[in-house]
């Protein structure tokens, strides 16, 4: 005979409601699950409302702007939310000055498919540092993080003011209060987890550090540490071919990172993508690829 | 009081040795009976090893998080991970004659953690899967 025993294996997950939560529905069961695409669909007052914790009021209160009224001492907006109806994405920036492109914050959540929700994307700088132009090549056109083309003198100059790849600005260091906003929005929003793909090698050591776990990479990224250390193929591929390959980048995370974004995996048959992390809310996975890691 | 502890680890074979470890560490700071340590050493790995087998097939390996709690009289268990859901419910009635004349022994694994453990539980979500297990003793 077995013991006591209890076996669900279906999503035991509530199905959100996919559009045109009334009012009544979102108070009504505080357990059921709605997708941004049903925020979406409120009145733009209760949005806005639910919208505001996704901007850590630190931050705000650092640029002086104010955390109700998203407006600077002068009186000019400086925090713009788009949550259209219909959309299943909700994106909100804020910029320091008079121009809104000058974002020093931008996050950017969805539903996925699964219905769960993806931070597609966030970005946090300090907008007062020193610019680097490694987000359009030499012709002019974007690079999207260096994805689809490089501009390789920006992106030297970059790397030697200390920062990583993709990063155009030094950032902020706030991702854990950025992180613990977007635990609570989407505690409020009954979701229990969040789902992220790590655009570079740092990105992803960072996030590990915020509490994410890998539901796809981890083997990939134990493969990278053990790569990195002397006598592996990666440290090995460190043989000053460029820049971005010299000897003594495997001891830090933004150089092994620079290395990752200049191709070095190719040595190893792999390619950095692929990678997807989840973060449960209120729970630290405890994941450290990179021990002790030297930034 | 409780006691909780917690590693996460990729989900590969070379793992399985970091979480025993972890289980007789953990259990040696509270005087954990042997036999319970074994019990508990075996029913993790079986259900890493389904987890690496099955879960995350076909995919570069995401993660593993082992969690335990230790109170006075039994040792809850809780094992993660973000991979493709497999059935436990195929292990629970293994062919054992059949099982024993395959080298892969499959299904023995899980019939054992079934039959080894308390109240066993399966929760499968999009934000993980999850199982959970108590292992019940008399304290010395």
């Amino acid at each position: 005979m077995f013991k006591s025993m209890r076996v669900n294996s279906r999503a035991n997950k509530p199905k959100p409601a996919l559009e045109n939560p009334s009012i009544s529905q979102l108070i009504g069961d505080a357990n059921l699950p709605v997708t941004i695409k049903a925020l979406n669909s409120l009145p733009e007052n209760p949005k806005l409302r639910l919208c505001r914790t996704l901007i850590p009021i630190k931050i705000l209160s650092d640029f002086a702007i104010n955390p109700r009224t998203w407006k600077n001492p002068e009186g000019l907006l400086q925090v713009k939310l788009i949550a259209d109806n219909g959309s299943d994405h909700i994106k909100i920036s804020a910029w320091h000055g008079e121009n809104p492109g000058n974002e020093f914050f931008y996050l950017e959540l969805a539903d996925n498919v699964y219905n769960g929700i993806d931070l597609n994307f966030v970005l946090v700088s300090n907008p007062t540092s020193e610019r680097f132009g490694t987000d359009l090549d030499e012709q002019g056109r974007e690079t999207l993080f260096g994805t689809v083309h490089r501009n390789l003198v920006e992106e030297e100059k970059a790397m030697r003011a200390g920062l990583a790849p993709g990063q155009i600005r030094e950032g902020l260091h706030s991702s854990q209060i950025v992180i613990n906003h977007i635990e609570t929005f989407l505690t409020m929003m009954a979701h229990h987890a969040f789902f992220l793909e790590p655009l570079t090698y740092v990105s992803a050591l960072i996030f590990e550090k915020r509490g994410f776990a890998y539901s796809k990479g981890h083997h990939m990224m134990d493969s990278i540490q053990r790569e990195f250390q002397p006598g592996g193929e990666l440290n090995k591929a460190l043989d000053g071919s460029s820049v971005f390959r010299q000897p003594d980048q495997w001891k830090t995370a933004r150089g092994r990172a620079w290395a990752i974004h200049d191709g070095i995996l190719d040595v190893i048959d792999k390619k950095w993508d692929g990678l997807k992390m989840i973060k449960q809310v209120g729970r630290h996975a405890g994941v450290e690829t990179f021990p002790d890691a030297q930034y | 009081m409780i006691n909780r502890f917690q590693i996460t680890r990729a989900a590969e074979l070379g793992s399985l040795e970091i979480f025993r470890n972890f289980i007789i560490e953990c259990c040696t700071k509270y005087s954990i009976p042997g036999e319970v340590v074994l019990d508990l050493k075996l029913a993790v790995d079986e259900a890493c090893a389904n987890i690496i087998e099955h879960g995350y097939k076909g995919m570069d390996p995401g993660s593993i998080i082992l969690s335990f709690w230790i109170e006075p009289d039994r040792i809850l268990v809780q094992i993660t991970d973000f991979g493709q859901v497999f059935e436990p419910v195929e292990g629970l009635k293994p062919d054992m004659e059949a099982a024993l004349n395959n080298d892969e022994m499959g299904g023995i694994g899980l019939y054992l953690i079934y039959r080894i453990m308390d109240n066993i539980d399966y929760q499968v979500s999009v934000e993980g899967n999850t199982l959970t297990f108590t292992k019940c003793f008399r304290a010395g």
